[in-house]
């Protein structure tokens, strides 16, 4: 059976929808009473050598008086390593990157035509704006606290603090009014005791009104550093649940990959049915929680990576689902070394780290590797031919496309415990009624109609919850299906690897015996 | 039938370690789906076989030599990533060949995998390792401690790699929970970590470069452990044991000068164990 491949990117762009409140490695420290909510973070990360810069997402939806954050950092920043940046950044770069849906038509096995048609996309261009102000002050308090120094950037007012002991930071803190978690002691403590500096962050009101924007601007960092690392364990201190981190990360030479803590890629190159489109978001989330389960819940997940180098002409992903990041992204997503007329690469990765208390019980650190694999999350979709069916070949086709879309059901239950259900059943029999030999088990469904497709509502899906909670290893059908590209067959290398050391043996041993 | 190749088996210490190995790399293919290569994994076998019968063929070493060139391979295997196949067949190549030249009064200077690996990394800017790539599971723990153990317990040289686990231990107990306030768990996450016990029991432990001497033994052991340690806590070294390593094996000939005992023989050393255990159960 003959199937052309047709290309169209189809965009996606799961944000997993149901987290939209802030957090990072800092903990919030609440000025009032204020109940919040911290579930999902994004961070920049750019690093070279020992030079790193970190830009935190700032989805911050509460009262802005109430927003405050305290970060871990190994070194006293100066004012002109912190910037405020466009919030856009992380918009580009999240769609950017993020997990896709790609569309195949088969072509009609009677008439054999390819067509070829290119997504378009306008482009964004985003720009900076950080405005400065300079106060610096170093006062030595009760608290045996040290304020290092002070800025205003942009909307927050900065201070960098370091400590002796933790209690004196906590009762600091707490004197300047900020709401500090009873549980943050015990974790401030090991901070100061690795010399590490303390990034508190409040708004200035005056400033923010003038700013003109009416949410707050991510805050970027840099410094110079060997330690490599996100300090996720502070802004556990508020929390019992999971927390979601989204961590885009650029290098000139390779991957980052986590050093403590597997880093895994998320199932990639899966054919799901032509509806999932409608339920794309619901179907991520499921897959990933199914993903990072089945690792244990302690691995970080890779979600993307490829050479993005902007003078580099490549292709930067198959398909692309954004605009790929131009030199202003780079330049506002702290990348200082990809200028106008700079030739280095630049190397993007995009880790999704879900974690919790019990599972992450260290900070993250990371390492810079020379792997320029390419790796995208990618789901396909492929559209049947269209009528009519009038030729011999045809039957054939329809039988395996009905075979095909029951894999592609299977897939659904696998890789993000959706049920199979009425939907499902019409869809693996959409085309029954042009086959001549009808199969056996289509005639125990009812009536089917060919080319009905609705769009499927999220409340139509039912998750089996308790097995994308779980961490076993997948039914029988998943484990046929797990490299539907049939590239790498584990398999293979068990096999291998004992022929070659019982034949090293048996070869050994006869000699021996001589 | 049976009973020949479980008295063959028995005849060698290798064997058990082996088999080990292929368990591990099996476990980490089919289970922690790692990425490999096919063409890579080719590579390294045949280059290390390859590399070793030349040897054995111009230096008239004994054929049971093949055994150690495959323990290195799967050293290679577990450890070494690169992107480009020809790397692994230029680690293996470095690995097996260094035995041939790097000779002090017969003892090696390195460690074949931990050299090949190092060399590789230090020159081509193309090669890593991945620490984490065995997560901080106990069940894995649990497989590479008891399979360490049963090697090591027929070279007699489990002192090393407990001695190893313990002086790290103590270090980073020291360091993460007196020092620095962590609680348990994080020493916990340190120390469960596959990659640690793959080192501390089947790299560290190679008969042929750690001194013979036992006092000197436990010494050069302590001293490589708390080199991996502060090369990993205060200079932010990935993979600090195998730098750390490379750094001490040259000195084990020297140690073995000055210190003499018996010189390491698989074969003799493992057979003197296996009569031992004969002896009791019959």
């Amino acid at each position: 059976m003959t199937q052309r491949l047709l290309i169209k990117a189809a965009a996606l762009l799961v944000l997993l929808s149901s987290v939209n409140a802030y957090s990072f490695c800092g903990f919030y420290v609440a000025k009032a009473d204020a109940t919040l909510f911290n579930n999902k973070s994004e961070i920049i990360l750019v690093r070279d050598g020992t030079r790193t810069s970190i830009t935190m997402s700032n989805d911050f939806k509460g009262d802005v008086r109430d927003f405050a954050m305290v970060v871990p950092v190994p070194v006293v920043l100066q004012e002109g390593d912190i910037k405020v940046v466009d919030r856009r950044i992380f918009e580009t770069l999240d769609a950017y990157s993020s997990p896709r849906l790609v569309e195949y038509y088969d072509t009609n096995p009677c008439y054999q035509v390819v067509e070829l048609d290119e997504a378009n996309w306008s482009a964004q261009v985003t720009s900076t704006d950080a405005g400065v102000r300079m106060k610096y002050d170093m006062v030595e308090t009760k608290f045996n606290v040290t304020i290092e120094a002070e800025y205003t950037v942009g909307e927050y007012d900065i201070a960098l603090l370091s400590a002796k002991e933790s209690t004196g930071l906590k009762n600091y803190l707490i004197q300047e009014g900020y709401k500090i978690p009873a549980t943050a002691e015990s974790v401030l403590e090991p901070y100061i005791k690795s010399n590490m500096k303390f990034f508190v962050v409040k708004v200035n009101l005056d400033n923010q009104k003038n700013s003109g924007f009416d949410y707050l601007r991510p805050i970027q960092i840099n410094f110079d550093h060997p330690k490599f690392m996100l300090p996720i364990r502070l802004g556990m201190a508020n929390s019992t649940g999971e927390q979601d981190m989204i961590v885009y990360a650029f290098t000139k030479t390779g991957r980052v990959e986590c050093t403590n803590y597997r880093t895994v890629k998320v199932p990639t190159d899966r054919n799901i049915p032509l509806y999932t489109k409608d339920i794309f978001g619901e179907f991520y989330k499921n897959l990933f929680t199914r993903a990072y389960s089945r690792e244990g819940k302690n691995a970080v997940m890779l979600e993307y990576a490829w050479n993005v180098t902007p003078s580099w002409g490549g292709m930067k992903c198959d398909p692309c689902v954004g605009n790929p990041p131009i030199y202003n992204d780079f330049a506002e997503a702290g990348v200082w070394w990809a200028g106008w007329n700079s030739a280095s690469p630049v190397f993007f990765t995009r880790l999704h780290v879900r974690y919790s208390n019990a599972k992450f019980p260290a900070d993250l650190t990371f390492q810079i590797t020379p792997n320029t694999e390419n790796f995208q999350a990618r789901y396909i979709l492929t559209h049947p031919a269209g009528g009519p069916f009038d030729c011999d070949e045809s039957q054939d086709y329809l039988e395996s496309l009905r075979s095909r879309r029951k894999v592609e059901v299977d897939e659904l239950y696998a890789l993000a415990g959706i049920k199979p259900n009425n939907r499902s059943d019409n869809y693996i029999n959409e085309f029954v009624s042009f086959m001549i030999n009808k199969p056996y088990d289509s005639m125990l469904k009812g009536e089917v109609i060919p080319g009905e497709n609705s769009p499927m509502d999220p409340s139509e899906i039912e998750v089996d919850e308790a097995y994308i909670h779980s961490d076993m290893e997948a039914n029988e059908a998943f484990l046929q299906n797990e490299n539907p590209d049939k590239k790498n067959k584990p398999w293979e290398v068990p096999i291998f690897l004992g022929s070659i050391v019982g034949l090293a043996l048996f070869v050994s041993r006869k000699r021996t015996k001589e | 039938m049976l009973l020949s190749f479980l008295r063959f088996f028995q005849s060698d210490a290798r064997h058990f370690q082996i088999v080990s190995q292929t368990i591990f790399v099996c476990i980490g293919v089919v289970f922690l789906r790692w990425d490999y290569s096919f063409t890579a994994i080719s590579l390294t076998f045949g280059t290390a076989l390859s590399i070793q019968l030349i040897g054995i063929y111009l230096l008239k070493l004994p054929l049971h030599s093949i055994k150690s060139a495959l323990i290195t391979a799967f050293g290679l295997t577990l450890l070494f990533k690169s992107n480009e196949p020809m790397l692994y067949a230029l680690a293996a190549a470095i690995a097996i060949g260094q035995k041939f030249i790097f000779k002090i009064r017969g003892q090696h200077l390195f460690n074949p995998a931990n050299v090949g690996i190092i060399a590789v990394i230090l020159f081509t800017n193309n090669a890593w390792i991945s620490p984490a790539q065995w997560g901080n599971s106990t069940v894995i723990v649990f497989v590479i401690g008891t399979a360490g153990l049963a090697v090591l317990s027929r070279v007699k040289r489990m002192d090393t790699g407990l001695i190893f686990i313990a002086t790290l231990f103590a270090l980073e107990y020291y360091r993460t929970i007196v020092f620095l306030g962590w609680n348990w768990e994080v020493l916990l996450h340190k120390l469960s970590s596959g990659s640690i016990w793959l080192f501390a029991l089947f790299m560290i432990t190679d008969p042929m470069t750690i001194p013979t001497n036992r006092t000197v033994r436990i010494i050069w052991t302590m001293a490589v452990a708390f080199t991996s340690f502060y090369l990993t806590n205060y200079h932010f070294v990935t993979g600090a044991p195998l730098w750390a390593l490379v750094c001490f094996t040259p000195l084990t000939p020297l140690l073995n000068k000055f210190f003499p005992s018996k010189t390491f023989n698989w074969i003799h050393s493992t057979q003197k164990q296996f009569n031992h255990d004969t002896k009791i159960a019959y």
